[in-house]
């Protein structure tokens, strides 16, 4: 396998669609119920905790683009089969691939879970995940740049939700935020810990990353991206707390959801269905970007056409969907991405990049730039 | 073909040689008269209803009948007062081009054969634009005529930079094909991606630019049309000058546009005619008027079939008044009513123009109001299918419109199955097939996606002069300045 790799200029990206990118595979289904798993822990405090996490992605970043410059232009694939060798090196991408695979399998069940429990409690699973996968499988089909263009459309098209929380925000109960600093470290590093789930994906960056065309803009639109889905997680479980009360969404499954109910218009009222039904347009790129990178990482570590791949996946999470549909079944399936993810996405790369600096330091840079393993 | 026939021949043999070859036709169309002059025999023939019969006397025969001394074939070249005169000894080049209405003259026994062009050709007068109508600005359009177009095309280009290529395309039947684009600014990839989709074109015969650019499409399963169709001859100038391409065809009063992005369907000529301000609004509303064209119909299907929460209770009330009545469930409604608009628009696109306009106005009143009444249907749905006819009205271009048309049941049919869910999921595959969409192989939701914020302002705004000074970089011209920015806003004012 080679480790570094030629793009060609055709399928190179611009660095400033990272931005995009970040928010797009950030902010998806876990932002709904985001608040409530924060509060449960760290109280009226959360939003501490929403910073503590929001600076935990920030040092992780950093990390991964101090990984990623000891190297030419390579992907995660490459730095693992060069730090693990051949055998060891394959596991750890099949890893890679089954935790974005569970990861996507979560968002899909629990946006089709919300669909059935708010809108269309008469929606049959199976045409639900048709739904879902078609347009996946449809842009994965086109390429990268397409993957880029669809997420970056969509998250345009979805933005103005966000505006729609003045709202709630204009009936805020102050006093909900009140004592301050009462949460303990323990339970506010908890907290910190609760919103993993909402703020994975940013490791996409090792996936993405020799697609870059102009690298040495890389780094300022990907911590952008990172600051705005913070921003929007802060703000949407602040909005949260003083709406309700610290205590109320403890009981709610989707906060966030329930913050539009209140929002009218003289031609259009219950806000809550049009976010579910807007939704699809964030959901979609999570899922999109999630299933290019097991496309991808196939093609990369066992030269599987993309076709293939694309729909041995598919038909594999159309039938996981099928079967996990209980509450408690996709509770129990999001708390353990939760759990690997916190392992996988935050303490990864902080152990990977001491052995990255060994096995660069001992060979010379250029070498390991033309070392061709096959 | 008779090999044993050669140059030097007597008259009589190419005359049963020529009428050989046009054995079925009848003897009226073949014009082969012999004249004898000075001794000698001089064969003069062509196909007679494609020949000016005026140039024919007065330029060709007085000349050759009344000289004192004997013709040679060099004589007969250089001493005819006609412009495109050429000589051949092939006998399958004269039936290539007799039947182009070439006129040739043969003396017995010479080595070869002299042919004019008196080609009469007929063609209708230039007229004013019925498919594209423009309020200001020049009216005219093209018509079947190659030549009057090219004409027409140089005279509103008069620059030595507009490059007109010719290629011949369909193996039986060749017809001419011209590629007509400005040196100096159209993109040199572009260019050759044209040239060669356009050589590489084989087939038997072409009918129209139309059916040319469906053969070199980027993707005959897209939704929509890949190059912009125009019969505007000012449309093909303006877009000429932003750097694109333009394909005309022998015998088709349209010509066709490459790259073209979706949003060059929205454009018009006029929108530089009028001031910026103006023109900014009306382009504006034209876009708006894209997601009212698709979506408006699928809305009111979707919510009334299964979330009516969302319709605030006052507005219910009257929407639930005027269903009242009405059998169907809403999707039912909607489909019917969408399938009278349809009939009566085709209907009145085939009907002569002064009966369709009748039709239209009987139609649109007959059938909407008697539906009403009948109780087959709601007002409101009535309201809201007209407007968004309407709103797919305002595309400058038919092709784009025909889209939305084709587009508009799916959406209500996804509507009236999954609700809202799945009208999103509608817009999911439209926007996604919108981005996979090629147009010679340049992305077509430019200036969108990839993203180009300067392209803004000449895509979806006018800008004052002073600003407009760049091309769209999108189409990637050669020359991205237009004029200088100074020069455009400096204020001219004649000093006392």
């Amino acid at each position: 396998m080679k480790i570094n790799l030629n793009i060609s200029p055709g399928e190179r990206i611009r660095a400033h669609y990272l931005f995009f990118i970040i928010i797009g595979i950030q902010i998806g289904v876990g932002i709904l119920g985001a608040p409530r798993y924060i509060a449960e822990h760290a109280h009226q405090d959360s939003w501490i905790s929403i910073l503590i996490a929001y600076i935990g992605t920030l040092i992780i970043t950093a990390i991964m683009f101090a990984i990623l410059s000891r190297y030419e232009n390579t992907d995660i694939f490459g730095i693992q089969h060069h730090i693990f060798g051949n055998f060891l090196g394959k596991f750890m991408g099949i890893v890679c691939i089954l935790f974005f695979f569970i990861q996507l399998l979560t968002t899909l069940i629990t946006y089709i879970e919300v669909v059935q429990i708010f809108l269309f409690p008469s929606m049959p699973t199976v045409v639900m995940t048709f739904l879902l996968l078609i347009p996946i499988c449809y842009s994965i089909l086109g390429g990268l740049r397409i993957v880029v263009g669809v997420v970056f459309l969509f998250s345009f098209l979805s933005f103005w939700i966000v505006v729609l929380i003045y709202d709630p925000i204009t009936r805020m109960d102050v006093t909900h935020f009140l004592p301050m600093f009462e949460a303990s470290l323990t339970d506010l590093l908890k907290g910190a810990k609760a919103t993993t789930f909402t703020l994975l994906g940013f490791n996409i960056l090792l996936y993405i990353y020799p697609f870059i065309d102009n690298k040495e803009n890389a780094k300022k639109p990907v911590y952008l991206g990172l600051t705005f889905t913070g921003f929007v997680l802060l703000v949407s479980t602040i909005v949260s707390i003083g709406y309700f009360s610290p205590n109320d969404i403890s009981i709610m499954s989707w906060p966030v959801l329930s913050l539009y109910k209140s929002v009218q218009f003289s031609f259009m009222e219950r806000f809550d269905y049009i976010v579910i039904v807007e939704w699809m347009l964030v959901v979609l790129p999570t899922s999109i970007l999630l299933m290019w990178a097991i496309v991808y990482g196939m093609e990369r570590l066992f030269q599987v056409q993309q076709k293939a791949s694309l729909l041995g996946s598919s038909i594999l999470l159309l039938i996981l969907c099928l079967f996990i549909t209980t509450d408690l079944q996709i509770q129990k399936v999001t708390n353990f991405v939760g759990d690997i993810g916190f392992w996988f996405v935050f303490v990864y790369p902080v152990i990977l990049f001491p052995l990255v600096l060994l096995k660069t330091k001992r060979k010379p840079l250029k070498e390991v730039q033309n070392e061709k393993d096959s | 073909m008779d090999k044993d026939i050669k140059f030097p021949l007597k008259v009589e043999e190419l005359e049963s040689y020529i009428k050989s070859k046009f054995e079925n036709n009848s003897d009226e169309d073949l014009m082969f008269s012999i004249y004898h002059h000075q001794n000698k025999k001089i064969a003069v023939f062509g196909i007679r209803y494609l020949i000016d019969s005026n140039n024919l006397g007065s330029y060709l025969l007085s000349p050759l009948l009344e000289r004192q001394t004997t013709w040679t074939a060099d004589a007969l070249l250089n001493e005819l007062p006609f412009e495109n005169g050429s000589s051949t000894n092939n006998l399958d080049d004269i039936l290539d081009k007799i039947i182009l209405g070439f006129v040739y003259l043969y003396i017995e026994d010479e080595q070869n054969v002299i042919c004019y062009s008196l080609m009469q050709e007929e063609e209708r007068s230039l007229d004013k634009s019925e498919t594209e109508s423009v309020i200001i600005g020049p009216q005219l359009s093209f018509t079947e005529s190659l030549k009057t177009n090219l004409n027409v095309m140089r005279q509103i280009l008069p620059t030595a930079d507009l490059v007109i290529e010719k290629i011949m395309v369909g193996n039986a039947i060749p017809r001419e094909v011209r590629i007509i684009y400005l040196k100096s600014v159209a993109n040199k990839d572009d260019v050759n991606t044209m040239r060669q989709r356009i050589e590489e074109v084989d087939v038997e015969e072409l009918e129209d630019s139309t059916t040319l650019s469906q053969y070199i499409s980027d993707s005959t399963y897209s939704l929509f049309p890949q190059f912009y169709l125009t019969e505007l001859p000012a449309h093909l100038a303006y877009t000429i000058k932003e750097g694109k391409i333009g394909v005309m065809v022998e015998n088709s009063p349209n010509a066709f546009i490459g790259p073209s992005t979706f949003f060059s369907f929205f454009e018009t000529t006029e929108d530089t005619y009028l001031e910026w301000l103006q023109a900014t609004s009306l382009r504006i509303l034209r876009l708006v008027s894209i997601p009212l064209a698709l979506f408006l119909t699928p809305l009111y299907v979707a919510i009334l079939t299964y979330r009516y929460e969302l319709v605030p209770s006052d507005l219910i009330i009257t929407i639930g008044q005027s269903r009242a009545g009405v059998p169907f469930p809403p999707i039912i409604e909607a489909l019917l009513i969408e399938l009278m608009i349809e009939l009566l628009r085709e209907a009145g696109a085939r009907l002569p123009t002064k009966i369709g306009q009748t039709m239209g106005i009987v139609g649109g009143i007959v059938i909407g109001q008697a539906s009403v009444d009948a109780g087959l249907t709601s007002n409101v749905l009535i309201i809201i299918v007209a407007a968004s006819a309407l709103a797919s009205f305002t595309t400058p271009n038919y092709l784009i419109g025909t889209s939305f048309r084709v587009i508009r049941f799916p959406l209500i049919i996804l509507a009236g199955l999954y609700g809202l869910i799945g009208l999103t999921f509608g817009v999911c595959l439209l926007v996604i097939h919108l981005l996979t969409t090629e147009s010679l192989g340049r992305p077509y939701l430019a200036p969108l996606y990839p993203l180009r914020l300067q392209d803004f302002k000449r895509v979806f705004f006018r800008v004052p002069p002073s600003h407009n000074y760049r091309r769209a970089s999108m189409y990637r011209p050669r020359q991205h300045k237009r004029y200088s920015k100074q020069d455009a806003s400096k204020i001219r004012n004649i000093k006392k």
